[in-house]
């Protein structure tokens, strides 16, 4: 009786649609938009901020274009000593470092004997 | 076990062994008095896979405490028994809130709290308790060897600055100095019982990984795709 779409929707890529979509921007040099589809403020958030860090990008945002369409852009201008694909690429990288190095020190920490755990 | 959607055995039917775990539940009411039939009454058909509730009291068994009772499916009267099969399947909260491991997840800045002790030292024995007790929270204390007043709790401080309104109405403005700290969090994960809170914490960052991973391959695809990525290459990218 309703026309809700599949909760699943969300995020299985369905068959035959690529994950990223470059669409060159032709106003502006030097500037590219990255469509990822199934994914949401979790990744584009993440990120943004990390490429907020990089001195060669000269602009970053991400939005979600509609609730319904599972899917975030990027927009990203990069400097011209460099290109779009590249900053993004290194932005994930960075951040995916960053995500390994916490999970090795959390990882560590619970290794070692806690001295205070009467929280509960 | 493997979500029920990527399972190639039972192609989305999610019936079988590589993608459930099924659960059967035959209890009859012979006594005369009622008989409580629980979650410890559910006959699982994977030894790894059992509720939360069961293995918490296997736990609580091994260290020698107090028997645990299972959660109350429903109670029967005499000769009335009930017979059922459950299908145990794996999912994200993402998907449904059922498979939400996670009641709250939460971070705050870590408080930076310093006490002016120069112009504590100006306040009274009552005026000091007095203060403390302007908290909402319990932050602050007397030490009870040295008199002073002190941080004992600065995770308890929820920024409300109650302390430092009273300090201000009790006449001695910058009393205290609070501030946050960005460059350090306080993350609080409370777990429902069905993984630990490090476990969930774990999986998170895999999590994550696991996404910049898919969409790190999906660039380089779409990049191969593209004729246009030979400036690409040549930046080394």
């Amino acid at each position: 009786m309703t026309n809700a779409p599949d909760r699943y929707e969300r995020f299985v890529l369905p068959e035959g649609v690529s994950k990223v979509t470059r669409i060159k921007d032709t106003r502006i040099t030097n500037a590219a938009t990255f469509e990822v589809q199934r994914e949401d403020h979790t990744l584009g958030n993440l990120i943004r901020m990390q490429l907020h860090r990089d001195p060669e990008v000269l602009f970053a945002g991400y939005k979600a274009p509609h609730p319904l369409e599972y899917k975030i852009n990027f927009k990203v201008q990069a400097r011209d000593t460099t290109n779009p694909e590249t900053v993004f690429r290194r932005a994930i990288d960075a951040v995916d470092t960053e995500i390994a190095d916490l999970r090795k020190a959390f990882t560590e920490e619970l290794a070692r004997p806690r001295d205070q755990g009467n929280f509960y | 076990m493997v979500y029920g959607r990527d399972c190639d055995v039972c192609d989305g039917d999610t019936q079988c062994e590589h993608c459930s775990v099924e659960f059967t539940l035959d209890v009859r009411c012979e006594g005369d008095s009622t008989l409580d039939v629980t979650t410890f009454d559910l006959q699982t058909s994977d030894e790894t896979v059992e509720p939360a509730d069961v293995a918490a009291a296997r736990k609580a068994m091994e260290e020698d405490e107090k028997l645990l009772k299972g959660i109350l499916i429903v109670k029967l009267r005499k000769n009335q028994e009930v017979k059922l099969r459950c299908l145990a399947r794996k999912g994200i909260g993402k998907d449904h809130a059922k498979w939400n491991p996670a009641a709250t997840a939460v971070f705050q800045f870590e408080p930076e709290i310093i006490i002016n002790q120069q112009l504590m030292e100006t306040l009274t024995e009552e005026q000091k308790q007095e203060w403390i007790d302007s908290s909402p929270t319990k932050v602050f204390d007397i030490d009870r060897a040295t008199r002073q007043v002190q941080v004992v709790n600065a995770e308890a401080y929820a920024y409300d600055e109650e302390v430092i309104k009273k300090a201000e109405a009790m006449g001695f403005p910058g009393l205290v100095t609070i501030s946050a700290r960005e460059d350090s969090f306080i993350f609080t994960v409370e777990a429902t019982g069905a993984l630990k809170p490090e476990t969930i914490v774990l999986n998170a960052l895999d999590v994550l990984r696991m996404k910049l991973d898919g969409v790190r391959n999906g660039l380089t695809m779409a990049l191969m795709e593209d004729p246009q990525m030979m400036n690409y290459q040549m930046n080394g990218g």
